[in-house]
């Protein structure tokens, strides 16, 4: 097994509490000095917690958002602590330095597994030491006679036995491990293994909270309207008349709209029904969706097209609209702002910024506020941001009362940060051999690296344009597929439409543009566009295993019926990284003579490491290509008059269980240290469905999604 | 139940009675995280009032069974279904009720009778999940 950080060491504090019991903290950047007892009371307990009476709980850093975060990280503690694993409870961080992955505590791009792999299995095994130490002391035997399993330290030779919650007193005095020992995978008895979720049996019997199930003494319920064109501003309401409803409390303005209070859900909506809430400007005033595509346009034409001479050229465009997240959960917080301290409880992806938002509306310190994270009821990048933080916040802030705000959806699809709409040309040259010998691309998007890195926005650069695509930038790493004679430029187009983080981005949009071109280059060629891949393979071993495994599970070159057609695609995550998991999809459709497309079968061959937990694995490739399938299919925003246009899943249309194929996933065997699954799936499955549907009838689908496009 | 007669009854289960694992999703009888059931017919709470259903038996997601001992319960225990969770009241209590209807549903009656929106994409364990649950109604019975 690949241990890049196998040599850092861990220090690790810890100490007891009230009545006994154990606390172990944890510093990975702190001298060893802080351990016991000169460790701050903060610090300690911030990974496991053992008390007398044998009660464990991990403290896990990463959200629970659907991608079992906190399964796959409690087994990552509990194999090397030896806990019994059905006597664990897991709980979120709050917001600490400890927790804080790369620059900030927050969960996404796959990493909850990947990125804290080391540290997790460190925590858990410096504890068993500890207490296997404790034990050894108690008995008067050498440490070597004792041994840990399952929530136990026994030493065979006496026949005694003790539980961890017997020990954990006296572990807590001890001087915690510098570099505990990690198993070897032959001594796994939790990671490798399908284990039941740890949430599932709250989520078959209602009694998971989510952030909208916060119930807090005296909480009062908020419904808020915000301007639907982009940035505008409130002009006028009638407070009276929502105040006049039965149960509204208060009308409190928030940054972009208004909030009605009141003391349920429904009075709040009904204060805000009859508000006759006006609003003025904007930045997206008069953006419609024909303005976006001419802006778009313009910026691609402004680029100019290159001069490609060669045997055979392929000369195209692409296209792809706006998205919404739309989590099955609304975007919602409470907040409990006081005279000197403000409590959130929010379903959040950024710890950081929902801190830095808290302390911004009330000008505490951070010793003043605590984020309470609860379940998350979908995410996929949306509650990476922090606005309605900022609701609930500023709400709670003028009444000084616990208040939840929870958006509607109508609020929520029209106050999205959306994946960017993009519109992109290829001109590519092929050699004698097929192979391009010129690779000419130009593409105009929204600058999403300026919404996170806004000096990107000062030089007009934008990496998501970039990354998981064949491209010639010298300082980036390059792309799997060696492609040589590569030229990009790219335009960022500000278009006054919020934009954030969809499920993989780069990927989302570039994999569907580079598995195109790729499989119309094949065609060009007069290649199978799989043999054609393979070609540009020969550097990236993983990803040839991958995709050739796919093809044989889905039967690649086995005869169709008439009508029916296979594609093929392949996606690694994250990109321009040196630890990535590769995905390989193949689809296979059918066009009855009408032209009504069916996707009916989605085989997926996964490489993402050591698979911590393979039934996690195979759930995060189901979901990903569910919902990929459901953007090539149906997605799309669009904008009218400045404003979106969609309002709920009625004009916005996600996948039901009529649309879904049968999905046959395989995860290859690997002993390298585990990479990410939530994201690698849902870029892919895109061009593999557009691919079939030219096997299928010849029609190449350039622009998403396919929709109503004629197909034969 | 000291609610206006013409509150949404899922309103009035999540703020009223306090019941939350009856969710809110869009409002407008679209993606049925509110299901629940009258009688054994299931009906998205966010599109009824309180008044239509007065004196009417109710049944929640928490009301299903003791214990979560439901054979769909169990079923979608087995199979493993949840990833996010929020939906998942709403499918079980429309599970329950298209089994209650198609003991035996086929894979297309599963496609006709469950309508509810996941964003997770849990449909394929679901159909999975139903298929097994009705096995299990069978030896219950």
């Amino acid at each position: 097994m690949k241990n890049t950080n196998m040599n850092r060491r861990t220090f690790l504090k810890v100490t007891t509490v009230a009545g006994g019991g154990l606390l172990v903290g944890c510093s990975f950047s702190s001298p060893k000095l802080l351990s016991t007892p000169q460790a701050s009371e903060e610090e300690l307990g911030m990974w496991i917690r053992i008390s007398t009476d044998n009660k464990i709980t991990l403290i896990v850093p990463s959200s629970e958002m659907g991608q079992q975060a906190h399964t796959g990280q409690a087994m990552l503690v509990a194999e090397e602590l030896e806990a019994d694993w059905n006597s664990i409870k897991v709980v979120t961080a709050p917001v600490h330095p400890e927790y804080i992955r790369s620059s900030k505590q927050s969960t996404g791009g796959s990493g909850s597994i990947q990125d804290w792999w080391e540290k997790l299995r460190q925590v858990g095994a410096g504890t068993r030491e500890m207490l296997v130490a404790a034990a050894a002391r108690k008995w008067g035997v050498p440490v070597e006679e004792c041994r840990a399993e399952n929530g136990q330290i026994s030493h065979s030779p006496s026949g005694r036995s003790l539980n961890y919650g017997k020990l954990a007193s006296a572990a807590a005095k001890l001087s915690p491990p510098d570099s505990p020992t990690l198993k070897t995978p032959d001594q796994y008895r939790l990671l490798g293994k399908s284990l039941p979720k740890i949430h599932t049996p709250t989520m078959v019997n209602g009694f998971a909270e989510f952030g909208i199930d916060v119930r807090r003494p005296g909480m009062l319920f908020a419904a808020v309207s915000q301007s639907p064109v982009f940035g505008g501003q409130v002009r006028s309401y009638d407070e009276a008349a929502a105040k006049a409803v039965k149960g509204v409390e208060a009308v409190v303005p928030i940054p972009n709209g208004v909030a009605v209070v009141a003391d349920s859900t429904w009075h709040a909506k009904q204060g805000l029904e009859v508000l006759k809430l006006q609003f003025a400007g904007g930045d997206s005033t008069g953006l419609d969706s024909v303005k976006v595509n001419a802006r778009l346009r313009a910026a691609l034409d402004g680029m100019g097209k290159a001069e490609v001479t060669a045997e055979k050229v392929l000369d195209v465009e692409y296209e792809m609209p706006y998205l919404y997240h739309a989590t099955m959960e609304p975007m919602n917080c409470t907040a409990h702002v006081t005279s000197d301290s403000c409590e959130v409880w929010v379903p959040t992806q950024n710890q950081t910024d929902t801190l830095k938002a808290v302390m911004e509306v009330t000008g505490f310190s951070k010793d003043q506020v605590q984020v309470h994270t609860t379940l998350l009821g979908g995410a996929f990048g949306r509650r990476a941001e922090w606005d309605f933080v900022s609701q609930a916040v500023t709400v709670s802030k003028a009444l000084k009362k616990p208040v939840q705000v929870v958006w509607s959806r109508e609020e929520d699809t029209q106050h999205d940060f959306y994946r960017p709409a993009s519109m992109s040309r290829f001109q590519v040259g092929l050699g004698s051999d097929g192979l391009p010998v010129q690779w000419e691309r130009q593409v105009a998007q929204p600058n999403l690296g300026a919404r996170y890195i806004p000096q990107f926005g000062l030089i007009d650069f934008d990496p998501f344009t970039i990354a998981a695509s064949v491209h010639d930038y010298p300082l980036l790493p390059k792309h799997f597929y060696k492609v040589e004679g590569v030229e990009v430029t790219h335009t960022p187009v500000d278009l006054g439409v919020p934009v954030g983080f969809w499920r993989s981005p780069p990927n989302s949009i570039n994999v569907f543009y580079t598995e195109s071109v790729l499989d119309e280059l094949a065609h060009l060629a007069g290649q199978d566009p799989l043999a054609y891949r393979l070609k540009f393979l020969s550097a990236s071993p993983r990803h040839k295993v991958a995709l050739e495994q796919v093809a044989v599970q889905a039967g690649w070159g086995s005869p169709l019926p008439e009508g029916n057609g296979r594609g093929i695609a392949i996606n690694d995550w994250p990109p321009m990284e040196e630890d990535f998991t590769v995905a390989a999809v193949v689809a296979e459709v059918s066009i009855t003579n009408r032209g009504k497309l069916k996707v009916h079968r989605v085989d997926c061959v996964i490489d993402c490491g050591f698979a911590v937990n393979p039934d996690s694995v195979m759930a995060q490739m189901e979901g990903g290509i569910i919902m990929g399938m459901s953007a090539a299919l149906f997605e799309q925003i669009t904008l009218e008059d400045g404003r979106v246009a969609q309002s709920n899943f009625d004009d916005y249309r996600i996948a039901r269980m009529r649309d879904t194929p049968e999905i046959n996933v395989s995860i290859v065997k690997s002993d390298s240290a585990p990479t990410g699954t939530g994201e690698p799936a849902t870029s892919p499955i895109v061009p593999a469905i557009t691919n079939a549907i030219f096997a299928a009838t010849g029609k190449r689908i350039r622009s998403l999604p396919i929709g109503k496009q004629k197909l034969v | 139940m000291d609610v206006e007669s013409d509150t949404p009854l899922l309103w009035a289960i999540r703020d009223t009675v306090g019941l939350t694992g009856t969710k809110y999703g869009c409002g407008i009888q679209q993606c049925g995280a509110c299901t629940v059931l009258i009688g054994k017919r299931p009906v998205r709470s966010c599109g009824i009032t309180v008044g239509e259903v007065a004196g009417k038996d109710i049944t929640t997601i928490e009301g299903l069974s003791e214990g979560s001992k439901h054979p769909v319960q169990l079923a979608w225990i087995e199979e493993q279904v949840p990833q996010c969770g929020y939906c998942q009241s709403g499918q079980i209590m429309a599970a329950v009720s298209l089994l209650e209807q198609k003991p035996n549903p086929t894979d297309q009656e599963i496609d006709r009778g469950m309508l509810n929106l996941c964003r997770c994409g849990t449909y394929t364990r679901v159909r999975k999940a139903i298929h097994r649950a009705s096995d299990l109604l069978k030896e219950v019975s």
